[in-house]
């Protein structure tokens, strides 16, 4: 958010005490600026998840902090094995989240079942069931890795176009 | 007391029921006559010098496989590692099931400080069977609903012998050696039915054996 002159800036300044921007920027930065996650830690994934909320990364530097509901989040961070017998609540969690929403998918076993793929009772990946905007790989991912993932999606956000096209 | 006389000692306890001593390296092993179960188990609770008074875990063994190994090779097969591709699919309305279905219970006395296992084989009906031991010790319920659910023995006299880990209605018993991995169902979001829906599995089975001649074999 420099206020520089270039068009790729949030905030363009104008003059003294006058600056523009676009609504499409504005509302992007209010986005990315507090992306709260359902706290949905299914398996060791999440251990990996709360690190990184904890204060030695401390993701409330960008804004991100859990919430206990699906109604108060913006993005849904997958951290485990999705087993078939958690799919129908996943999925419901994911409904009744509120518009705009996304989902970060962490870790091998929410990409594509990881070392469980060729299991009786997990699903294959995440996005078998909801739609993932960002894949973070490993197993687990590190805080950082995951941090590196929500910046991916900061970014990701501040790409789209949600005003022009509703 | 020592191991031995610890032993001579349950031998003496349970003298009226047929059992015998499988292994005594680390901690004994027994095996009892299922039809004695609760009897025994009954005796080794209440019993104030052998006084078991916890019930650690229940265990199922499925020895329909048992003593085959088909990666025991020195040279380069030519068939392939076919029993885990192509699987010997034993229907689940089998009369019967001789000696395939094992329980093993693990007892602690804290007062002692030992331990022992009960080893027990099922009925050879289908389904295979044995009592429940729940009324002796109460955390037996879910290690037996666990044992039901993976493996399809049925305990006898249980409260409650629901399925405790799988997905509900689900069919099968996946602890069993003739349940394929990869199960027969998997699940997915219908985008029209706008729910999550089960259709047959997509992939197929792969051995799961290394293909890999170790040398030292020799």
């Amino acid at each position: 958010m420099g206020l520089k002159k270039n068009n790729d800036d949030l905030i363009v300044q104008q003059g003294p005490g006058f600056v523009t921007t676009s609504v499409d920027k504005l509302v992007n930065w209010a986005r990315t600026g507090s992306m709260w996650p359902v706290t949905l830690g299914l398996a060791c994934c999440g251990i990996e998840m709360m690190h990184s909320a904890a204060s030695r990364y401390d993701t409330d530097r960008f804004g991100v902090f859990y919430r206990p509901s699906p109604r108060q989040s913006d993005v849904m961070i997958v951290a485990g094995t999705l087993c078939n017998k958690m799919a129908p609540p996943l999925r419901k969690i994911y409904d009744q989240m509120a518009e705009p929403k996304w989902v970060i998918s962490m870790g091998s076993c929410a990409n594509g079942g990881g070392y469980y793929h060729h299991s009786y009772s997990v699903v294959r990946g995440c996005d078998q069931i909801i739609p993932v905007d960002i894949y973070v790989p490993g197993c687990p991912p590190t805080a950082e890795a995951l941090i590196n993932g929500i910046i991916e999606l900061q970014e990701k956000i501040k790409s789209e176009e949600s005003i022009a096209n509703g | 007391m020592a191991k031995e006389n610890y032993i001579k000692l349950i031998n003496q306890k349970l003298s009226e029921y047929s059992h015998s001593l499988l292994s005594s390296d680390h901690d004994p092993l027994f095996l009892v006559e299922q039809s004695d179960l609760v009897n025994i188990c009954k005796i080794l609770k209440t019993d104030s010098e052998l006084d078991y008074s916890i019930l650690i875990d229940i265990c199922a063994v499925d020895y329909l496989t048992y003593g085959q190994a088909d990666w025991v090779t020195n040279d380069a097969t030519k068939t392939g590692y076919s029993r885990a591709v192509e699987q010997k699919i034993i229907a689940d309305d089998d009369d019967e099931f001789p000696d395939r279905f094992a329980i093993f219970y693990q007892l602690l006395s804290i007062s002692n400080n030992s331990r022992i296992t009960l080893k027990t084989f099922t009925t050879k009906s289908n389904p295979p069977s044995v009592p429940s031991i729940n009324k002796i010790w109460n955390s037996a319920n879910w290690f037996e609903r666990e044992a039901f659910d993976l493996m399809g023995v049925h305990f006898k006299g249980h409260p409650d012998l629901r399925r405790i880990l799988t997905d509900y209605g689900f069919i099968g018993h996946p602890f069993r050696k003739d349940f394929p991995t990869n199960g027969n169902l998997e699940v997915t979001y219908d985008e029209d039915e706008e729910k999550v829906v089960y259709k047959p599995v997509s992939i197929t089975t792969r051995p799961s054996v290394p293909r890999v001649i170790r040398k030292d074999n020799d």
